[in-house]
């Protein structure tokens, strides 16, 4: 044991172990031979360590330092639930470890618990209280957790005249939060003015151009980013979107096409010129279907496509027992395996159980929905609809709470989305 | 660590085609969704013509209701509805139109009209002689027996006071809303849809009124104000989203000519976020108590379902009538009722706002309904703003069909954008017999492609020749008169019922007919359509079937079934008495 302080002292991390090992094989459980192997593997970033911490905790089960130190590895691992409980037993032991801090509210983010997840960068923020990036992280959350006045106050002491465009490009998106589209539109063009070459300002100007159905508006910032980035394959991506709005489907078209010769890597276009053939032949499904087909055939895993394949199928009409609705129901079954966070697949296939009479699977498809969006209105209407045909009453009344809630937010929303159109210049903004 | 706003752009187009459209409908619900496709021609001739003949009927005066150009406040857009109701009982079915008013006053001749059927194919304007002249902006009306004393009274919904006026048997009427204890307090209410309905089982119909909007003119924003005003870019009238919500009612009959509101002890009050509109009552869930749907617009749609304790709980939802099918709120106007599927249960179908489709949906017999849109084939269609609509067999082949007429509210956008009529035609669905229908664009004769922005429309037979005729309010024009004339006759068999035990009109009975291996249902109800009231003989077209076996189901609880039942007449049942003779016209 002894050899093993001194080694350590000398700053020979291998024969320190070595010697912590022998020591553990004579008294496995000596506390302080415990601690020192377990220290070496930690800073080595081994899992080695984790057994040995466990072991720690088994004697000193409220050890602060061997908690964090489990929780930091487990975030490493991405185990993000064994982080969390680390993480929370960590207590005083992460006051200094800003990193740790970190990879805790990360953890509790990718958990969706948005109230703790806002404390820990609080946290964060109050450690660092200069490190701008700490405050853009916590504005960020705050974002996240749908509190967008907080966000607002957050990034606010940012918003100099030398504010970095990521910076600006978060507060955009905070100001929209907050319905100040003009405020929103303005500093977008500001981060723009910037720097010219982010292709991803103009992205998000196209995107708040939809939001407010500007979608022409859009397409004109498109364009003056594309004079700047001729080869930019994401504004060809987000142009042809716009242009779909637009009902100008050969122009939408031409620039998917543009996007995948400039980015065939990008992984989007296929899905948007699937998405394409379905709008452009509203009233020729088997066409659309055709289309559809032929992408997947180069890209068979493609879980966009799939979604479309069934959502054609599904539109069509497909009674169930038909082949086609067979064929239906397994593409969207493929397609949210493929991408489980493709929740309009989820509520797709939720639909395709309903009408086969599968009422439990439906739930359960709505339930993973739900997880992801609480407030999504078609898996809470089918949940209600899976389970009253289960004749599960229980957990109704709670739901149609929910979806009654949803539907008010929902309305109001586009009341707000309405409330803006967006036009270059000259003006910015008309009421 | 930066969170960017949005990550990725193609999800704003998985949502285009309904979230964007959708965002253009200003204060409306509609889902933005484009039209199922259509399936190739079934090549049937479909053997029912329509021609309008309102005008040789004697049917002049227009139907006066808001501004012709444009339309300042919704009061002025919704229109009103009209009835098929034998007032004089002689066996020929009378007509009786609502009618509206204008913002800048009311022009000479606007007033609800009641007309006289000649039994020669015209009709004789008895308004004034009968005592029903009256102006406002009226809304609804339901037509049922409220003292039991074997002839119809007519009960009006107005933007104001309601009104309820006594059939006094000879040929006249009594406005008899204040004795009744139906005068409102407090501030105007906008009266909507309504239904007689005997919802305790006394024997004594019950009245049910929805409300659509609390609105006043004082308070209510102008086109272009807000969202809600404007609609694909131009400014129009306001709402319903944006004005706070109507609240629904419940009248007890208390047997001796007044009624009594028993709306929160009822449970009916627990429903207020919702602007009601049509009301249907009937025994969806087939245990002997009426249960209430009502269409709302732009919230949730209601159905109440009776606890046979003088109570009701609000059961829309979960029974799958309350939304769509992908569980978004739509713009619930007129209300059809009928069993499409011939299953013996009743299926209801709901009209909505332009850029959706209607709503089918197919009832379990349990009162839970799985929506067919798609499935039957109607989602075809979302070019119109919809209105009144009926599951009534046109052809006399055996098979409901579904008809509906259509009207845009927005009469000033037109002229900005030709491609949004005010004027639109009527919508004929014809059943095609195996769960699917085929919309019939250049059959059915002129009397369909016409173009009119109508809102009520009632089903009955105006001449007694054996098919159903359609009455259609239009809106600041005469009303049209729809006579069906059949290319091919079929048999049909006509059901009058007269309730002992049961309130007198014998409404909330429910009638299966079994005919050529064929089941079919019908209810008796006071509204349905848009805020319209049909010809009270339940209509069964029979195809090559010359007899019926008859199940009916009394408001009361009594069953009685008649086997062999002839066709190709009018037959007419006296509660627990059997076969009684005809009033009136017989055949």
């Amino acid at each position: 044991m002894f050899q093993g302080l001194a080694f350590s002292g000398k700053r020979d991390s291998k024969s320190a172990l070595a010697s912590y090992q022998h020591a553990l094989k004579l008294s496995p459980d000596y506390l302080p031979a415990l601690e020192g192997a377990a220290q070496i593997q930690y800073d080595a970033g081994s899992v080695g360590a984790i057994p040995l911490l466990k072991r720690v905790l088994t004697i000193q089960p409220n050890d602060v330092t061997s908690h964090a130190m489990l929780a930091v590895l487990a975030e490493k691992n991405g185990d993000c639930p064994t982080a969390v409980k680390h993480f929370s037993e960590a207590g005083q032991a992460l006051e200094s470890q800003p990193e740790a801090l970190q990879g805790y509210g990360a953890c509790l983010l990718k958990l969706k618990r948005m109230d703790e997840a806002t404390q820990v960068f609080q946290q964060l923020l109050a450690s660092r209280p200069d490190d701008p990036r700490c405050r853009q992280a916590l504005a960020a959350v705050q974002l996240a957790a749908e509190k967008p006045q907080d966000a607002l106050g957050t990034v606010q002491p940012l918003l100099t005249s030398s504010a970095d465009v990521g910076t600006m490009q978060l507060a955009a998106a905070i100001f929209e939060a907050n319905k100040d589209t003009p405020n929103a539109v303005r500093i977008l063009r500001d981060a723009i003015v910037k720097d010219p070459s982010d292709t991803a300002l103009y992205v998000d100007f196209a995107e708040l151009a939809i939001d407010h159905q500007s979608f022409q508006a859009g397409v004109e910032m498109i364009d003056a980013g594309l004079k700047l980035q001729p080869d930019a394959a994401n504004l060809y991506l987000a142009r042809g979107v716009l242009y779909v709005q637009l009902a100008e489907y050969q122009k939408a078209e031409s620039d998917f096409e543009r996007a995948e010769q400039l980015d065939p890597t990008m992984g989007m276009s296929a899905a948007a010129q699937g998405m394409l053939a379905n709008e452009q032949n509203q009233n020729d499904p088997a066409q659309a279907l055709a289309k559809v087909r032929a992408k997947l055939l180069k890209k068979p895993d493609d879980a966009f496509l799939l979604y479309l394949q069934a959502a054609i199928l599904s539109k069509m009409a497909a009674e169930p027992g038909t082949p086609e609705f067979r064929q239906g129901m397994e593409s969207a079954k493929r397609s949210v395996k493929l991408q489980p966070s493709l929740t309009a697949a989820h509520n797709l296939l939720a639909k395709y159980y309903l009408d086969a009479g599968e009422n439990a699977l439906a739930a359960q498809e709505c339930r993973m929905v739900l997880q992801q969006s609480p407030s999504d209105q078609s898996a809470l209407y089918h949940l209600v609809i899976a389970l009253r045909k289960s004749g599960k009453q229980a957990e109704i009344p709670d739901l149609l709470k929910k979806l009654a809630k949803a539907r008010q937010e929902s309305t109001k929303q586009e009341g707000e989305r309405n409330r803006y159109k967006l036009v270059v210049a000259p003006a910015n903004r008309r009421e | 660590m930066t969170l960017t706003r949005r990550s990725f752009v193609l999800l704003s187009i998985c949502t285009s085609a309904q979230r964007f459209l959708g965002q253009q409908q200003g204060g409306i619900a509609s889902r933005g969704i484009k039209a199922q496709a259509k399936p190739a021609p079934s090549g049937r001739p479909f053997n029912a013509e329509f021609i309008d003949v309102a005008k040789e009927a004697g049917l002049h005066a227009p139907v006066i209701y808001g501004g012709v150009d444009e339309k300042k406040y919704i009061v002025e857009a919704n229109g009103c509805g009209c009835a098929f109701v034998d007032y004089d009982n002689d066996g020929w079915i009378d007509i009786f139109l609502l009618s509206g008013t204008r913002l800048e006053g009311t022009p000479p001749g606007a007033t609800n009209r009641l007309y006289k059927n000649n039994r020669d194919g015209t009709f004789t304007d008895v308004t004034e002689k009968a005592g029903l002249k009256a102006i406002g902006w009226a809304n609804g009306v339901c037509v049922g027996d409220y003292n039991n004393d074997g002839f119809d009274d007519i009960f009006c919904t107005y933007f104001g006071q309601n009104r309820l006026y006594r059939n006094n048997g000879d040929g006249t009427f009594t406005d008899v809303t204040k004795e009744a204890g139906l005068l409102q307090s407090g501030p105007a209410l906008w009266g909507a849809g309504c239904a007689f309905v005997d919802y305790n089982r006394d024997g004594h119909l019950d009245l049910f009124v929805s409300n659509y909007i609390r609105f006043s003119f004082e308070n209510a924003p102008v086109p272009g104000e807000k969202s809600t005003c404007n609609w694909k870019g131009i400014p129009v009238n306001c709402g319903p989203r944006g004005l706070p919500t109507g609240r629904h009612l419940l009248y007890r009959n208390n047997g001796d000519g007044t009624f009594t509101d028993v709306t929160k002890q009822a449970g009916i009050d627990v429903a207020i976020e919702s602007y009601g509109m049509t009301v249907v009552a009937a025994d969806f869930d087939e245990d002997g108590w009426p249960d209430i749907f009502v269409a709302c617009d732009s919230t949730p749609s209601l159905l109440f379902m009776n606890n046979h304790d003088g109570t009701f709980r609000e059961e829309g939802v979960t029974r799958g009538v309350a939304l769509s099918d992908d569980g978004m709120e739509q713009a619930g106007m007129g209300v059809g009722i009928g069993d499409y599927n011939l299953d013996g249960h009743l299926d209801l179908f709901k009209t909505h706002f332009i850029d959706d489709t209607s709503g089918f949906y197919r009832n379990d017999g349990k009162g839970n309904f799985d929506e067919v849109t798609r499935s039957a084939k109607i989602a075809v269609e979302t070019r119109f703003t919809s209105w009144g609509a009926g599951i009534v067999d046109l052809d006399n082949d055996g098979y409901p069909d579904v008809f509906f007429v259509t009207g845009s509210v927005y009469p000033e956008v037109e002229k900005k954008l030709p491609q949004f009529p005010y004027k639109t035609r009527r919508v004929l669905f014809r059943n095609l017999g195996n769960g699917t229908f085929e919309e019939l664009e250049s059959q059915g004769g002129a009397g369909i492609s016409a173009a009119h922005s109508s809102r009520g429309c009632a089903f009955g037979d105006f001449d007694n020749d054996g098919d159903i005729d359609v009455l259609i309010v239009n809106m600041n024009e005469p009303p049209s008169l729809l006579r069906n004339d059949l290319k091919v006759k079929q048999n049909w068999l006509k059901v009058q019922l007269q309730g002992v035990k049961s309130n007198r009109s014998a409404i909330g009975a429910r009638v299966v007919a079994h005919y050529g291996g064929k089941t079919q249902a019908q209810a008796l109800v006071s509204q349905s359509s848009y805020y319209s009231c049909n010809d009270p003989r339940l209509h069964f077209g029979l195809g090559a079937a010359m007899e019926v076996d008859l199940d009916i189901h009394w408001p009361s609880g009594l069953h009685e079934s008649y086997r062999r039942v002839a066709g190709n007449r009018l037959v007419t049942f006296r509660e627990g008495a059997g076969v009684v003779p005809n009033r009136g016209w017989s055949r």
